[in-house]
């Protein structure tokens, strides 16, 4: 249960993250697009972390899963509301 | 709260750490090497002379592209130094319709420009770019699976480092402590030694590497930005207006003039040139800052009119982000860095290398105490074990293997570049049947002795079958040829201190893990990069 909160639904709360941000961040298009794929590894990394650090396995699941929803809803709200270059 | 966080990263430490260490080791040991580059693209080539005037090989590249390919689509000139073997040439052929695109790198495409200004007839060789290219692409293998497997291994790594960060809370205090002779403890020193020591760089290496393939790992911000993502390149890589070819003929104007007017307005050395549809009225000369002398692997360029020589287009400032970006890769490439500091990043390397060796032998010396019959332990084991032999030991003993291919191979031969890699994964392909074959404690003696004195060796052969042998090349002052022969000498003399380190605990099965805890933890130096 942690391996699989650990290594895909991490990179999956990255990938979402790394869309929302790259919607959210001020600045230009093409900058912001590099800036939240640099965050987007350190985010990784952190959910992996906190995947072996939560209550339970159960618990990590259920935690990185509500975060990458939210990260999710920004996104398609922003993509929804504005346009892709 | 902090305990059990503490003790919950252990368990994801050794777990990730595991996964990928072998790949990690690869990578590590290749990239290390890959610091110097272009000097074992020439230590691989020892009948080159040495480029003394960078601009007498860029004349002469010119005038062998005029005669060569003089309506090609375009030409590449990089800047020859002195640490590289020459300039290296490439030029690509008006695409015929209906044919698909050459791909720059084929062999009948580029030259080998000497310091003599002349195409230099030397031995086929990938040289330094073969172990630049595996540290990223792997062999044998499609390059994009192979980027995802090393990405894939990066990523780990970064969690490991975190997760290795949080669990030695006593770090530095751990740094200092070297408890020799204690077996597990030993092995946990050396390990912290070699991480600790090196930690900031093993972050930084570690997350700028994953910078260095983020357009392919993590793709999901440009998704959510562009529909299309050459817009996001066009951006980034700014690059003047594509030319069209006019038909009318004229000629090019002496890029070295050019080379010196963007020197200055460049503000650094100019480190490649690209030339669209040279000998054409519309002639385009781009110049490219070198990356050896900026931090940024993204360096600013100047486009020139290729007949008239008139500036027409320079390149404009990059954005925080884009500049941080560049910058990460720039650290992580270590172009920038000068003899000095590029002995501090390989020094580096090399404890990262000990580093994940160290950790992955820990894995196996921490379990052996547990086991309920040390003597017979379960299959699990034995496979990391044996692998662990075949990796840590067998590849540096395949480097060793190619490196002695690349002055045997005979200079004619066929595919010859391709067969000083072959040879190393043959040789490679023997430590592991060795290592299956034999007990772990007699394949570790036999493949470090072997490939200690496969290295040790290599600087008298050098210096009895070439000219630039230890004392011909400190006579000339070729410093380049000094320093490798040396540092074969000193990883050989370690290698087989270490060999014979763990034969004498050999017979005392008790006590095999605590030898084999100095293999690492004595000398400071195992991995052979030059």
């Amino acid at each position: 249960m942690r391996l699989l909160a650990a290594l895909p639904l991490s990179y999956a709360v990255a990938s979402v993250w790394a869309m929302a941000l790259a919607r959210v961040l001020p600045g230009a298009l093409a900058e912001a697009t590099v800036a939240a794929t640099l965050i987007a590894f350190v985010i990784c990394a952190v959910a992996a972390m906190y995947a072996y650090a939560a209550r339970s396995g159960w618990r990590a699941v259920w935690v990185l899963s509500t975060a990458g929803m939210a990260a999710a809803l920004i996104a398609w709200l922003s993509i929804a509301a504005g346009s892709r270059l | 709260m902090s305990r059990s966080f503490r003790q919950s990263q252990a368990g994801l430490h050794t777990w990730s750490g595991l996964l990928l260490g072998w790949v990690l080791f690869l990578v590590f040991v290749t990239g290390t090497v890959a610091f110097w580059r272009e000097g074992m693209n020439r230590w691989m080539r020892p009948e080159l002379a040495r480029v003394e005037q960078p601009m007498q090989v860029l004349a002469g590249a010119q005038r062998f592209l005029q005669g060569k390919a003089p309506d090609a689509k375009s030409w590449f000139i990089p800047i020859a130094t002195e640490s590289s073997p020459g300039a290296q040439v490439f030029w690509q052929p008006q695409p015929k319709e209906g044919e698909a695109p050459r791909r720059r790198g084929r062999r009948d495409t580029q030259a080998l420009i000497g310091a003599d200004g002349l195409p230099a007839l030397v031995r086929e060789t990938r040289g330094g770019e073969f172990f630049y290219r595996f540290h990223f692409d792997l062999h044998y293998m499609p390059v994009i699976w192979a980027r995802w497997l090393v990405g894939f291994a990066a990523m780990m790594m970064l969690v490991a480092i975190l997760s290795g960060i949080v669990t030695h809370k006593k770090i530095f205090r751990d740094f200092f402590t070297f408890r020799r002779k204690k077996g597990q403890r030993s092995w946990l020193d050396g390990h912290n030694a070699t991480a600790v020591l090196a930690l900031p760089f093993h972050l930084m290496i570690t997350y700028t590497g994953l910078v260095t393939l983020m357009a392919l790992l993590m793709p999901w911000a440009v998704v959510a930005n562009y529909t299309d993502e050459t817009k996001l390149f066009e951006t980034l890589f700014p690059q003047a207006e594509a030319v069209e070819r006019s038909g009318k003929p004229a000629p090019l104007v002496d890029l070295r003039t050019l080379v010196r007017d963007a020197e200055t307005r460049l503000g650094g050395t100019v480190g490649s040139i690209s030339v669209s549809e040279p000998g054409d009225a519309s002639a385009r000369v781009t110049m490219y800052r070198a990356p050896s002398s900026m931090l940024s692997s993204r360096p600013p360029s100047l486009a020139y009119d290729g007949v008239s020589g008139r500036l027409l287009w320079q390149s404009p400032v990059h954005g925080a982000a884009s500049l941080t970006a560049g910058t990460m890769i720039g650290l992580h490439a270590g172009r920038y860095a000068d003899t000095l500091l590029r002995w501090i990043y390989f020094l580096c390397g090399t404890a990262g290398s000990l580093m994940v060796a160290s950790g992955m032998v820990m894995w196996t010396v921490k379990r052996r105490e547990k086991l309920p019959d040390p003597e017979d332990p379960h299959f699990g084991f034995r496979v990391v074990e044996r692998l662990n032999v075949a990796t840590i030991a067998g590849f540096p003993l395949g480097m060793g293997c190619m490196l002695w291919a690349n002055r045997l191979l005979p200079v004619g031969m066929a595919d010859r570049a391709e067969w000083e890699i072959h040879t190393l994964f043959l040789a490679w392909l023997a430590a592991f049947a060795v290592s299956l074959l034999r007990r772990p404690a007699a394949s570790w003696v036999a493949l470090l002795g072997a490939t200690g004195l496969l290295l040790g060796l290599l600087p008298l052969y050098n210096m009895i079958a070439t000219d630039k042998g230890l004392v011909a090349a400190l006579a000339l002052g070729d410093l380049l040829f000094v320093g490798v022969d040396l540092t074969l000498l000193v990883f050989g003399a370690a290698f087989l201190l270490v060999a014979r380190r763990v034969a004498r605990f050999r017979t005392e099965p008790r006590r095999e893990g605590r030898a084999r805890g100095k293999r690492i933890a004595a000398p400071a130096v195992l991995e052979p990069a030059e």
